[in-house]
């Protein structure tokens, strides 16, 4: 038995978690595993980003083979980039994050390594299914029943091993990112449910409204408390400073847990959908500003007297971006939901620039943080090349930018034409192609960042003896 | 109150999932109960309160060419839903004629629901009849042929699969017809 350090405060848990004593204790082969196959994801799935984003500019590009039209590419690169790359980075993070908070080791690394195996096969499942076409026709739901199935099983695997390694914790208190790691679980678990299994057995609206409560609250609680828990962990660890506010944390997660889930009709608002269902819908997607804001507070307070840190940190970089963006993202998520402004940007190009803003801006940045972070540490070297880790931030960043904005202007404007029924629609297609090649062409900027990470986070792990610099993080 | 879920993970567990349920069964379970036209069909037959019609279930054909526009993702690109929005109206209209908002009672058949999220063409909840046969083949052979600037991909294996073709036009053209909106009725087939 390790010696109990003194903890005074849940807040101070990340800080004081992997003190060089207990580290030991620690294998990690499941979070490494994980870590692994989603980044080989992030790049396989890039590509296919790229594919479909060249579409857009030369639509008979690859258009002839029916495998690879765009309705079965957009599928495969949203599932792909959601449970190859984001979700099985984030569910590696949690293997490595949760016995560091709770003091022990992981309850058991064999069921670990067969939750990732599962997950591969999961994965490999749904590139065949979606490219032959055998897609369910709801977003985020393609997959067939019996992938789902399997989605289900490593879920309950996966909730079992952190479940019971929380359930033997060594720390009586429990830090944020636990919470937030465990909610992910439980919320996941039946919002899951609701998407894939409870819309086999309605129709017409009512199938719809389940299916919207499923997508929305994919990434509301799925991958926001998760992309949270990682944030929550990496960035006092990352800064070397407690969290600013336990009770603050606390509002945050509490008023996540009990408001998401009522918004996923604002996915159908001046839609066939009832007025009143949709004025609810409204009602709490403002209200998702109180657990936005209650978290962005306390991330940027932690950080106090800690900003020249963001020159030299690269996970910090990442993770105090990602912060914006999420601020950015869950902003503009309730504006949308006022009728005068979803008048404008709903069904849009707009749609597009603000998702993925979310899901890479803020989550995939996190993500990317707690790999830069991890992967040295897990595997007792140093980072590969700062120089490179840099780059592909940069590369991120501007890749990201060029694609959000000229998303928002682009779809904007379309609004705007469709607004004016005198205006003949295929009109309103050629007007953006402007904006299709500036998104083609932050698309290779993006997918550059990709490169960059991947062959970091790849030599890092073989060892191979490049630049060695040191890293500001161990 | 909540604080004894920073020590207790058995209550915290029984709290996060309070807390989600509330919201979770209210928004879910209860709306369907409440609002009976989620589950009942169209039917009109008084054209003082509007187009009349009825909603009729797909045949086989038309359902098996509603298999290939989910197969093919024509969804991704395309919804099926006159909102509520004047332009809506006017611009998926016939003529002068505005398009009929959609209503629920119109979807009560539809599995797996088509409404979409993403309008990169145009709507298609009103389309049925808009073009006749020879159209659409020409169409799916390669769409900026027809429509100059067109970011439509060809579907040349559709166009050239005359089983599949069939289908999937006598699909397109039942889109919108529950509600017998054109007064002329113009209808292409
Ligand atoms: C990449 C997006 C995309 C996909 C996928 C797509 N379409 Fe289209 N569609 C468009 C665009 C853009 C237009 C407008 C220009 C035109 O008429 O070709 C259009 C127009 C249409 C029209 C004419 C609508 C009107 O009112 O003039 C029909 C019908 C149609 N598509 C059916 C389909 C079907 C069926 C599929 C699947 C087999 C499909 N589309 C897949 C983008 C798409």
């Amino acid at each position: 038995m390790q010696t109990e350090e003194v903890i005074k405060d849940a807040g101070e848990i990340p800080v004081a978690s992997s003190a060089k004593s207990s580290e030991s204790i620690h294998e990690d082969t499941t979070a490494k595993l994980f870590i692994i196959s989603s980044i080989t994801y992030f790049f396989i799935v890039g590509i296919v980003a790229l594919i479909i984003a060249a579409k857009f500019v030369m639509p008979s590009f690859l258009g002839t083979v029916e495998y690879l039209t765009y309705g079965r590419m957009r599928p495969l690169h949203v599932n792909g980039m959601l449970f190859g790359w984001l979700l099985a980075a984030d569910m590696g993070l949690m293997y490595y994050i949760v016995p560091r908070l709770c003091g022990v080791k992981l309850w058991s690394e064999k069921l670990g390594m067969a939750t990732a195996a599962l997950w591969n096969f999961i994965i490999l499942g749904a590139v065949v299914s979606l490219v032959m076409g055998w897609n369910q026709g709801w977003e985020y739901a393609e997959l067939p029943t019996f992938l789902d199935v399997c989605v289900v099983i490593a879920w309950i695997m996966f909730g079992a091993n952190i479940f019971m390694t929380v359930a033997n914790r060594k720390y009586n208190a429990m830090y944020v990112s636990l919470w937030y790691a465990m909610g992910t679980i439980l919320w996941t678990a039946f919002v899951y449910l609701t998407g894939n299994f409870a819309t086999l057995f309605t129709t017409g609206v009512n199938q719809a409204n389940l299916n919207w409560m499923y997508v929305h609250n994919a990434v509301g609680l799925i991958f926001t408390p998760v992309g949270l828990a990682i944030a929550y962990y990496y960035i006092p660890k990352a800064s070397n400073n407690p969290l600013y506010s336990h009770k603050l944390s606390m509002i945050g997660f509490w008023s996540l847990a009990f408001v998401y889930v009522w918004t996923g009709a604002h996915h159908m608002i001046h839609g066939p959908i009832s007025q009143w269902l949709q004025t609810i819908s409204i009602v709490f997607s403002v209200m998702l500003l109180i657990p936005v804001w209650a978290a962005v507070y306390n991330f940027i307070t932690t950080m106090k007297g800690q900003w020249h840190q963001l020159r030299e940190n690269i996970a910090l970089k990442f993770l105090m971006s990602g912060v914006v963006f999420y601020l950015l993202t869950c902003f503009q998520g309730p504006m949308h939901s006022l009728r005068a402004v979803n008048a404008i940007v709903s069904k849009t190009d707009w749609i597009p620039g603000h998702a993925h803003m979310a899901v890479l801006g803020a989550f995939s940045f996190f993500a990317i943080a707690g790999c830069y972070h991890t992967v040295p540490l897990i595997f007792k070297t140093k980072l590969y090349s700062d120089a490179l880790a840099n780059w592909s931030f940069w590369l991120f960043l501007i890749g990201g930018l060029g694609f959000f904005v000229t998303l928002w202007l682009g779809g904007f404007w379309q609004g705007w034409q469709w607004n004016n029924p005198s205006i003949p629609f295929i009109d309103t297609v050629v007007a953006l192609k402007p904006v299709w090649a500036v998104r083609l062409g932050s698309g290779f900027l993006m997918f550059g960042g990709i490169v960059a990470f991947a062959y970091n986070i790849l030599a890092t792990i073989i060892g191979t003896t490049g630049e060695q610099t040191a890293t500001a993080t161990a | 109150m909540l604080q004894k879920a920073d020590y207790n993970a058995v209550f915290f567990v029984a709290a996060a999932l309070i807390m989600f349920f509330i919201g979770g069964l209210l928004t879910t379970v209860a709306p369907p109960l409440l609002d009976q036209s989620w589950s009942k069909p169209f039917e009109n037959a008084d054209a003082s309160k509007g187009p009349t019609g009825k909603l009729v279930q797909l045949n086989e054909q038309e359902l098996k060419g509603r298999k290939i526009y989910v197969r093919e993702g024509c969804w991704y690109c395309h919804t099926q839903q006159v909102r509520t929005i004047l332009a809506d109206t006017k611009r998926y209209g016939w003529r002068g004629v505005d398009a009929p908002v959609s209503t629920p009672d119109e979807f009560v058949y539809d599995s797996p629901h088509l409404f979409g999220t993403k309008r990169t063409g145009p709507d298609l909840a009103r389309v049925g009849g808009k073009y006749n046969e020879q159209w659409h083949r020409a169409h799916f052979r390669n769409p900026a042929d027809l429509v100059p600037g067109s970011i439509m991909p060809p579907f040349p294996w559709i166009a050239d699969n005359e089983q599949e073709f069939k289908a999937l036009t006598a699909y397109i053209q039942t889109l919108g017809r529950a509600k017998n909106w054109r007064p002329d009725n113009d209808y292409e087939k």
